[in-house]
């Protein structure tokens, strides 16, 4: 008798992930609501310029989404013990398999908190309106893998450290730094009417490169937790 | 002659050529002698990528050799890497003040994504400090060594992904409109910092060897013998029974 297949462990352990999200409510109930909060003290500590608030809008959403985020990333570390990876072992599960499905259910959590957190800075700092806006979803798509991906490998290498909590976003916040620039130039060069091509290029050879690397340094890492 | 003092004597002369040549470049006509701070601030930073280049070699070859030589590479390699960034990103901002008004300009992406690149880099040393066997640390430390790196060709490409203030890539341009006696000055510059670089490798990584079996003498002491809790029986007592 044979286990499921590699996608198919990556679909449990996605499904896993879901479901203790679904009883928990973490991301739904605290950390959009306090990414929320955060898009609403920004404007009160920069002043009451509306054009400032306008212009600083969409930035201040891509640090939000990257900063509160990468919060998205971190639950399951903390609900993970060593019990529960032990046990993952002993099903044989590929740890690159455990990998993405955990990427895919952060990914799919933090396509919640944008699509929360977009409409929510458009009524609040109302940004100038750029033409291709489609292309802004395609960007929003791409920041959430990559982030997904930074956070859970950020996730995997503090796994069970007492200074878990500080180190992690330590490492996730300037390793996202090719996710923000591509981003905010994105964004750029649409108000601009300019190329878009670089930074998209860039987004999409970052979450290409951080998934490789995801994926064959997964087995290393569930070694390193044990 | 040991081969630190070799590489430390070395260090000594091959800066002294640099600082030769450094001294006699000719001066930029608007920058004056603030010009001379290039041949640090440049140095360092390349310097500042070869090391993380070398740390993400020595990453790979500990995830597949597992010889502890690797792990003492990419650890030295970091430490001295976050030294010549910090140098990279000091020079680079004293030479900003005179020349663009101001210490740190928010325009410049390549100061931006080196300050970020050095605080990864940290990242990577606190990681280390906090997890104490060394088969987890070389392993989880290894992992972080390659993502990190990601932001060394982020650093160097920024001028042309980004429009910023910073001076574009000029050296490795084939068409180079820099001067033939500063680029002699520079890359003396680059020569010299690289043999420092090889000096502090080779002292570090012995220093880490050291450490390594300073950790396995202490834990061999502290370790408790298997059946200590099982004392002899004292024969002399039972044959006076």
């Amino acid at each position: 008798m044979t286990g499921p297949s590699f996608w198919g462990q990556a679909y449990e352990i996605g499904r896993k992930d879901m479901r203790v999200e679904g009883r928990s409510g973490e991301v739904l109930n605290i950390t959009i609501p306090f990414g929320a909060v955060a898009l609403l003290l920004i404007p009160l500590a920069i002043g009451i310029d509306r054009p400032l608030i306008a212009s600083v809008g969409p930035g201040m959403f891509w640090v939000v989404t990257l900063l509160f985020g990468m919060l998205v990333t971190f639950r399951h570390s903390a609900t993970e013990t060593v019990a529960n990876r032990e046990m993952m072992v002993l099903l044989g599960m590929d740890p690159a398999a455990q990998f993405v499905g955990r990427v895919s259910a952060s990914f799919l959590l933090l396509l919640v908190f944008e699509g929360v957190l977009a409409p929510l800075t458009i009524v609040l700092y109302n940004p100038d309106p750029v033409s291709g806006w489609p292309v802004l979803l395609v960007v929003l798509l791409l920041m959430a893998i990559g982030l997904a991906l930074i956070g859970t490998l950020a996730s995997g290498i503090t796994s069970g450290l007492r200074s878990r909590n500080t180190l992690a976003p330590l490492l996730v916040a300037p390793l996202s730094l090719p996710l923000l620039v591509g981003a905010s130039q994105t964004y750029e060069a649409l108000s601009q009417e300019s190329s878009i091509l670089t930074p998209i290029l860039l987004l999409v050879a970052v979450v290409l490169g951080l998934a490789v690397v995801g994926v064959l340094t997964a087995r290393f890492l569930e070694e390193a937790s044990r | 002659m040991n081969r630190h003092r070799i590489l430390g004597l070395s260090a000594l002369v091959v800066i002294a050529i640099g600082l030769y040549f450094g001294s006699q470049a000719p001066l930029d006509q608007l920058q004056g002698e603030y010009t001379r701070i290039m041949y640090v601030h440049v140095p360092s930073a390349w310097l500042a990528y070869l090391s993380f280049l070398v740390t993400l070699v020595a990453s790979i070859l500990w995830l597949t050799k597992r010889r502890l030589v690797f792990d003492r590479v990419a650890e030295s390699s970091v430490s001295i890497g976050v030294f010549f960034t910090a140098l990279a990103l000091m020079t680079g901002m004293i030479w900003g003040y005179p020349v663009w008004g101001t210490f740190w300009d928010w325009g410049d992406a390549r100061m931006m994504t080196t300050a970020l690149m050095f605080f990864v880099y940290v990242g990577y040393l606190a990681l280390r400090r906090s997890i104490p066997d060394p088969a987890m640390r070389a392993t989880r430390s290894a992992v972080l060594g390659i993502v990190a790196f990601f932001l060394v060709p982020l650093s160097y490409l920024s001028v042309l992904i980004v429009r910023t203030l910073h001076q574009g890539i000029t050296v490795a341009r084939p068409d180079s409109p820099i001067d033939g006696e500063i680029l002699l000055a520079l890359l003396s510059n680059v020569g010299a910092f690289t043999v420092v670089y090889l000096t502090f490798m080779s002292l570090k990584t012995a220093i880490a060897r050291g450490e390594e079996e300073l950790e396995e003498q202490s834990a061999a002491v502290d370790a408790t013998p298997a059946g200590a809790a099982i004392t002899a029986p004292n024969l002399e007592k039972v044959r006076d029974v």
